[in-house]
């Protein structure tokens, strides 16, 4: 259970504050409505970019991280296809500063073209090395563009192609900021050993006179039912043959979510799951195998992830898994199942809100989706998952027309 | 009133910091049980901690497998029906291993703790080191250890280790092909019985522990007898310290890993937390002086750091990079050059103020929940050092001075004293 309060300020910043004295530090989580979903199809990677940019300086104050350190704290921001988060912890006793360098970045960034061009190169050469040197890196970005066909889901966050990052102006980029970094499409928390009226007092302060922005209206296509199973091929220098299947489920805040997310669970999730059990240990196929769930706001993709052992073909461990899903929408779960992975998702929902950045971050998700109170559902809306919900998903999602599977094949090494 | 954003708020520095104490329990068998009782969610870490680690094998290898080995079967219960017991009410389980002690940790809603405890309870007392389960272990370490020997940086860290320590001592070696394969099943199963099962260890509890949650720990762990509670220490092993540098030619790699460092001390040593500070200056964060040179103004690599590694009878100092092979000498050469440096200038006084500002919020923000509590509680139990160590922490390093920094370059960084380990070429 998360306790808050709220309050907005007139430019539209909606502020909440969770007030926790066992603590002497605060958290700091600043979200922007804004992922690489909200990008325009010919200038992809903008949302990503934007993140680096941040950290090169604002109108008023020329390094970000150093005064950050000077007050004891520490920082860190990540970008998703949903949106742009920026959080740090530090002393309670200087939550000013924290105000006062994330004021200045909202207000506006310096926009120096030096820092475009180094950020540039950071952004091209982190496509580099985490979607091209690595193995099976790619992964995503082939997988995306076959389960969506519409919706922006279908590039990565890094972007759809590296030029449309090579090729961003400076005009781009103030556009951008001004279009999402506003006041009116942004959502701060304020968390730890900290007291309602100061956090008023200094938002209201350093954030008040921030001018709004012309409201962002979202209005993505929404990704029509899939109908017919999907296929793709892929080969590169890996040590294992890779099998992928992603199928559609609800978005995070969506009816059915939580059918889905346990069925996922029950599917892939440890050493006692049905994948593991029977490709693992009872047949062994796959050198490991897992399930899991994209938890997007908009609908997401359930993703199965095996690799396989040398000498098994990637048919035959597509057909075995096949087997295996159509027996769990046939069948459905054993009411022990069901049993363990709601004790799962309650004791990983009970640990993830142990550290207090966490619990500031949770609550900023859930507002900037839509309803701050949705923080404190997740724990009912498990409860309430039962063996016949759970097989109702497993026939949705799992129908085989709803899947798009990936054959990532391992290439044998060029012999020099 | 127009606000000036150009001038940064007033701050405050940590100056003390508030530090719970365990509150410790003996149960019946005299086994103690640290608890600490902090946080509003319904969860609990338990931790039991073996005295048991790579320094008292005697057969290399010996403790990794025998603390690994623990979930892999009892004799009343196989290795799926563990994993299968764990999960079924959530419950997840860390085996840890280290030079000095090995442990199991279980992190479980509190409500649990009463189905969990039998289990942990029955691994300690009768493992069983199934043959099926020891060979797959067994594949699955020798698959890891060759994917490990691909990376320069973890070759490097192992040839530094080595190279201080000499490649027999406990703190100096590292797994090889050779040892596992040797290790006999039995070796390793007598590690565990001699240091796991029939030797007392330390349980931590941490989280939102009440006395019911006490009464089933001791209910469970409590009842054991025969058990050796005496936690005499080994005798240090006399080995002697190569500081040879040693080249470690990869003609098919674009990167070197550099690793650059000194056999130092122990926590217990007077100089130690100058000795931090120092670091801190030269290597340990972000505006760190190597990172200032080696990646902000050079770019010869992503990443360049510095470190103080402490185990209970020693210590070492280590600085670590990965740099672009044609860059290998050129980063060496700048390392001396900033050692020098510090060994000769003082350093300013608004550089050192930062430095200080930042470890010291850094440590008070460490200090978040039950299990970052515990966690620095139990090094001052296990390593036996004084209840204030910490609460001096933060006043140590605000009481640290330009001339403490200069005596620590010159006292224990000359560069002249480091081994140098390349895994790449120059």
């Amino acid at each position: 259970m998360i306790r808050y309060e709220e309050f907005v300020l007139d430019n539209g910043l909606r502020v909440y504050v969770h007030e926790d004295h066992s603590t002497p530090m605060a958290a700091v989580n600043l979200v922007y409505n804004v992922g690489s979903r909200d990008e325009d199809e010919s200038r992809t990677g903008f949302a990503h970019l934007f993140e680096h940019l941040m950290f090169g300086g604002s109108r008023h104050i020329p390094s970000y991280d150093e005064p950050v350190q000077k007050v004891g704290g520490e920082n860190n921001a990540f970008t998703s296809p949903d949106i742009t988060n920026y959080y740090l912890t530090l002393p309670a006793e200087n939550l000013e500063t924290a105000l006062w360098l994330e004021s200045d970045r909202m207000l506006s960034l310096s926009f120096d073209p030096k820092v475009l061009e180094v950020q540039r190169k950071v952004v091209i050469e982190e496509f580099k090395q985490r979607y091209l040197n690595q193995p099976y890196g790619d992964l995503w970005l082939k997988l995306r563009p076959l389960a969506y066909q519409v919706h922006p889901y279908r590039w990565a966050t890094i972007g759809k192609d590296i030029s449309h990052i090579e090729e961003a102006t400076l005009d781009d980029v103030q556009a951008f900021f001004f279009r999402f970094y506003r006041p009116n499409n942004a959502v701060l928390v304020v968390a730890g050993a900290v007291r309602l009226e100061q956090v008023k007092e200094l938002v209201t302060k350093w954030f008040g006179s921030i001018p709004a922005g012309v409201p962002y209206e979202r209005s993505l296509p929404r990704e029509p039912r899939q109908t017919q199973a999907r296929f793709l091929e892929t080969s590169a220098q890996v040590p294992l043959d890779g099998l992928l299947k992603a199928y559609h489920m609800p978005g995070r805040f969506e009816e059915g979510f939580f059918a889905a997310d346990l069925l996922s669970d029950i599917l892939g999730r440890g050493k006692s799951s049905r994948l593991y059990r029977h490709f693992l240990k009872e047949k062994p196929l796959f050198n490991s195998i897992s399930a899991s769930i994209t938890s997007s706001l908009d609908p997401g993709l359930l993703l199965i992830r095996g690799f396989l052992n040398p000498g098994v073909t990637l048919e035959e461990a597509d057909a075995a898994v096949n087997e295996l899903l159509a027996d769990m929408a046939q069948h459905g779960a054993t009411d022990e199942e069901v049993e363990k992975v709601k004790n799962q998702s309650e004791a990983t929902l009970a640990f993830s809100e142990v550290e207090l950045l966490n619990r500031a971050m949770n609550l900023a998700f859930a507002a900037n989706a839509g309803n701050a109170a949705w923080v404190n559902e997740d724990d009912e809306k498990i409860r309430r998952v039962d063996a016949a919900a759970i097989q109702a998903a497993a026939r949705e999602v799992l129908r085989p027309e709803n899947a798009s599977t990936l054959y990532y094949r391992a290439e044998a090494k060029a012999t020099v | 009133m127009q606000l000036d954003r150009t001038i940064a708020p007033p701050y405050r520095i940590i100056q003390t910091i508030h530090f719970p104490d365990f509150n410790t329990i003996y149960l019946d068998n005299g086994l103690p049980l640290h608890v600490i009782n902090i946080g509003e969610q319904p969860v609990v870490r338990l931790e039991c901690i073996f005295e048991a680690g790579t320094w008292f094998e005697k057969q290399p290898g010996a403790s990794y497998f025998a603390i690994k080995m623990l979930t892999e079967g009892t004799s009343a219960t196989t290795s799926v029906g563990i994993s299968a017991a764990f999960d079924r009410v959530g419950a997840f389980t860390d085996l840890s291993h280290s030079p000095d002690r090995v442990g199991i940790v279980v992190y479980c809603l509190a409500r649990f703790l009463p189905e969990v405890l039998p289990l942990v309870q029955e691994l300690i007392a009768t493992a069983s080191f199934p043959d099926k389960e020891w060979e797959d272990l067994r594949n699955i370490t020798l698959q890891n250890l060759r994917v490990n020997q691909q990376k320069n940086s973890f070759l490097a860290t192992v040839q530094l280790r080595a190279s201080l320590f000499g490649k027999e001592h406990p703190y100096g070696r590292s797994q090889s092909e050779e040892r596992i394969t040797n290790l006999k099943k039995e070796e390793a199963q007598a590690h565990y019985a001699q240091y796991m099962q029939r030797n007392g260890y330390r349980i931590v509890l941490s989280g939102q522990v009440g006395e019911a949650e006490i009464q089933v720990v001791n209910k469970y762990l409590g009842q054991a007898v025969d058990l050796t509670l005496d936690q005499s220490e080994a005798v240090p092993p006399a080995f002697p310290a190569a500081i040879e540098p040693a080249l470690v030619e990869k003609p098919e790699s674009l990167q070197s890993s550099i690793r650059y460092g000194k056999r130092l001390f122990t926590r217990k040593h007077p100089d130690y937390y100058q000795l931090l500070v120092a670091n801190e200056l030269l290597g340990g964060y972000f505006g760190s002086r190597l990172m200032k040179n080696i990646r902000e103004e050079k770019g010869l690599t992503y990443g360049i750091s510095s470190s103080v590694v402490t185990y209970r009878h020693e210590g070492y100092f280590t600085i670590g990079t990965d740099v672009k092979k044609e860059f290998t000498q050129q980063t060496l050469d700048e390392i001396r050059k900033e050692i020098q440096i510090l060994q000769t200038e003082p350093v300013g006084a608004e550089e050192l103020q930062n430095v200080k500002n930042f470890m010291a919020g850094e440590f008070a923000g460490s200090l978040n929940t039950a299990f970052d509590i515990a966690d620095r509680q139990k090094i001052l139990l296990l390593e036996g050092l004084p209840a204030d160590f910490f609460e001096q922490y933060v006043r140590q390093i605000h009481a640290t001075s330009p001339e403490d920094i200069l005596r620590m370059f010159n006292t224990y960084l000359q560069p002249d004293d480091m081994t140098e380990v390349v895994v790449g070429g120059k």
